[in-house]
């Protein structure tokens, strides 16, 4: 793996210690200004990530430039390299999953970040990438329904979810390789620093156990969040963001974070983005600890800026996933960004099957 | 064949417009299917159990929803086209209004309807019809209730017009001799309008191949068609050579489908 890229164990061990890391020279500015576009576009996954986004980033950028912040959506790797490709970028920054940050690196279609422009002194060393923001930490974890699984008899542990005797009732996991295969290995015995690389028979053996107990495969983020409301499953797993939304609602719902699969939300500037020094501010605006801060406590999501977890409510911070980083694992980017076509092969093959 | 060469001049812009915003792209699409210089995108496509097994799928969900909506539609834009004016308002602001609404809300929306402790079921454990909830969301019932709501106006549309552009003489005339009402179904309706049930049920076929929100959401992750895989390719795995491949299976697909139906529809033509 190349150490330029993102890089994720090592960083959350240094968030888990904020205060030895934070002393370093501020950015040097001052140099001139290009003009000031009447907008910038942030392409983003939309939803509530957007509400929370203006409220804590481009609100006050709006305020600080009086550049309008455009918004789209949602996330699509294979726009962004249409738009590359075709010389006709729309987008000024754009959201990006992490195994496609590594690929986009690779193909040549994203543009380097100007760290005169945007601070990242104070991010874990190994999260500043030269061309991938880090923008949020999140989870994927258990979601259960409290009025099922009342006083802590709720499964603990992906052995515990694999256990229909134990702990019966329907579940849902996401329609997607990612996390589930690890969920199965390490449901299988693997100790969770050793499910890469992946070993494809062992996992779809386990997956095989689980896969008439599992109702509903979701596609979308908010689905599981919904399934657990209406109480169409009593468990399901999910990004501990949407959890966190309905929690804080007041639904009979609680997380369990033992074994959850940490990733890391993540902007680019797309190779030819047309106002590159705006978004470079934009970017810069998303790396101010107070305002990643509003937008931890929004969606649950934590900023890399050590310092953020200083403004962030004592209520709000049992729900960040940066807490129980030591009881979780990181999914590997670069490990998918390999082997991702095949991994999704064989889980459509085997989501055809015959249970 | 003389009104065709007449009426060529004014559609010239429409061609070219389709020209370069459908058939150019489409030709650029097979272009990259082919771009290794070889077949072997259409191997894997039509080689792999997987494919073949989801394709196969996909062409029978569209029959499926095709026959639903046939079975639905028919005698919806046939009450439509023959009931007095302000029925006829109503049923079309009941067929059209869904058109103008998300298919993604839509699809959310019969979650809330048919799901374990969903309002259909509530009412069906309450009036003590049923005493376990039925499996209504998240497998193929679940997909096919859903794309037969959304593609329902397709079929009714056409329809509804075979069924005015009817000769209202020719009814009179069976009635006159004494013509049962089933009879003039049969002899006269279904015949006369068979050109409205061909092109509802080709719009319906051919759409619903291309599904791809609905048979994801309400198939609970078990349904998978055609559509969700050529996503996958172009989004996630990024081999747009093998999406367009298995885009080119597909279109080919689907024009055989037409190309047949079209014979079937006109014996006399095919002659």
């Amino acid at each position: 793996m190349d150490r330029k890229y993102i890089t994720r164990r090592e960083t959350m061990a240094l968030l888990g210690s904020a205060a030895a890391v934070g002393m370093a020279s501020g950015p040097a500015f001052g140099q001139a200004e290009p003009p000031k576009p009447a907008s910038i576009v942030v392409n983003h996954s939309g939803g509530s990530m957007g509400t929370a986004m203006r409220k804590a980033f481009f609100a006050t950028y709006e305020k600080k430039y009086g550049i309008r912040v455009v918004e789209t959506s949602p996330a699509d790797f294979g726009k962004l390299r249409a738009m590359v490709d075709a010389k006709n970028v729309e987008w000024d920054i754009t959201e990006i999953g992490g195994q496609d940050a590594i690929r986009a690196t690779k193909l040549d279609l994203i543009e380097k970040i100007d760290e005169k422009i945007v601070d990242r002194s104070k991010y874990p060393e190994k999260a500043r990438s030269p061309s991938v923001f880090a923008s949020s930490v999140y989870t994927t974890i258990i979601g259960y329904r409290t009025d099922v699984f009342k006083g802590g008899t709720h499964p603990k542990s992906w052995a515990d979810w694999w256990d229909v005797k134990k702990f019966p009732g329907a579940r849902s996991m996401r329609n997607h390789p990612t996390d589930n295969l690890e969920f199965a290995l390490i449901a299988d015995g693997v100790p969770k620093d050793k499910v890469y690389p992946i070993d494809f028979d062992r996992a779809f053996k386990k997956l095989d156990q689980i896969k008439p107990h599992v109702t509903v495969w979701w596609s979308t983020g908010q689905q599981p969040a919904q399934l657990l409301l209406d109480k169409e499953v009593v468990l399901a797993t999910g990004w501990n963001g949407r959890f966190y939304d309905i929690i804080k609602k007041g639904a009979p719902v609680e997380i369990e974070w033992n074994e959850g699969a940490l990733k890391q939300g993540s902007f680019v500037i797309p190779k030819g983005a047309k106002n590159p020094y705006w978004a470079n501010k934009m970017l810069h605006e998303m790396s101010v600890p107070q305002q990643q801060a509003i937008y931890a406590s929004e969606l649950g999501y934590p900023g890399l800026n050590l310092e953020s977890l200083n403004f962030v409510d004592a209520k709000v911070k049992p729900y960040l996933p940066t807490l129980y980083v030591e009881k979780q694992f990181w999914i590997d980017d670069a490990w998918y960004a390999e082997n991702g076509a095949k991994a999704q092969e064989l889980w459509n093959a085997w989501m055809l099957k015959k249970a | 064949m003389s009104s065709t060469s007449k009426g060529f001049l004014p559609a010239i812009p429409a061609l070219v417009l389709l020209g370069v915003f459908f058939l150019y792209p489409v030709i650029r699409m097979l272009g990259f299917s082919i771009e290794t210089g070889n077949l072997d995108w259409y191997a894997k496509a039509l080689g792999e159990g997987l494919y073949l097994q989801v394709f196969w799928n996909t062409f029978q969900i569209a029959v499926f929803v095709t026959f639903f909506c046939l079975l639905l539609g028919y005698p919806l834009g046939f009450l439509i086209a023959t009931t007095t004016p302000f029925w006829a308002t109503m049923g079309f602001i009941f067929v059209l209004l869904p058109l103008w609404t998300s298919v993604l809300v839509r699809t959310y929306a019969w979650m809330v309807l048919l799901g374990r402790n969903g309002v259909f079921n509530r009412m069906l454990i309450d009036a003590g019809i049923v005493a376990d909830p039925l499996p209504l969301l998240h497998n193929l019932t679940g997909v096919l209730i859903g794309m037969v709501h959304v593609l329902l106006p397709y079929m009714v549309l056409p329809v509804y017009g075979a069924v005015k552009r009817l000769d209202p003489s020719i009814v009179a005339a069976a009635q006159g001799l004494g013509a049962s009402s089933w009879r003039i179904f049969w002899r006269i309706y279904l015949p006369l309008t068979l050109n409205g049930i061909f092109a509802g049920s080709v719009i319906v076929f051919v759409l619903s191949l291309g599904f791809y929100i609905t048979p994801a959401l309400l198939g609970g992750g078990r349904v998978m068609m055609i559509a969700v895989l050529i996503e996958q390719q172009v989004r996630e795995t990024l081999n747009w050579q093998f999406a367009a491949a298995l885009s080119a299976v597909l279109l080919g697909f689907t024009l055989a489908v037409y190309a047949l139906a079209q014979r079937a529809m006109r014996p006399e033509a095919a002659r």
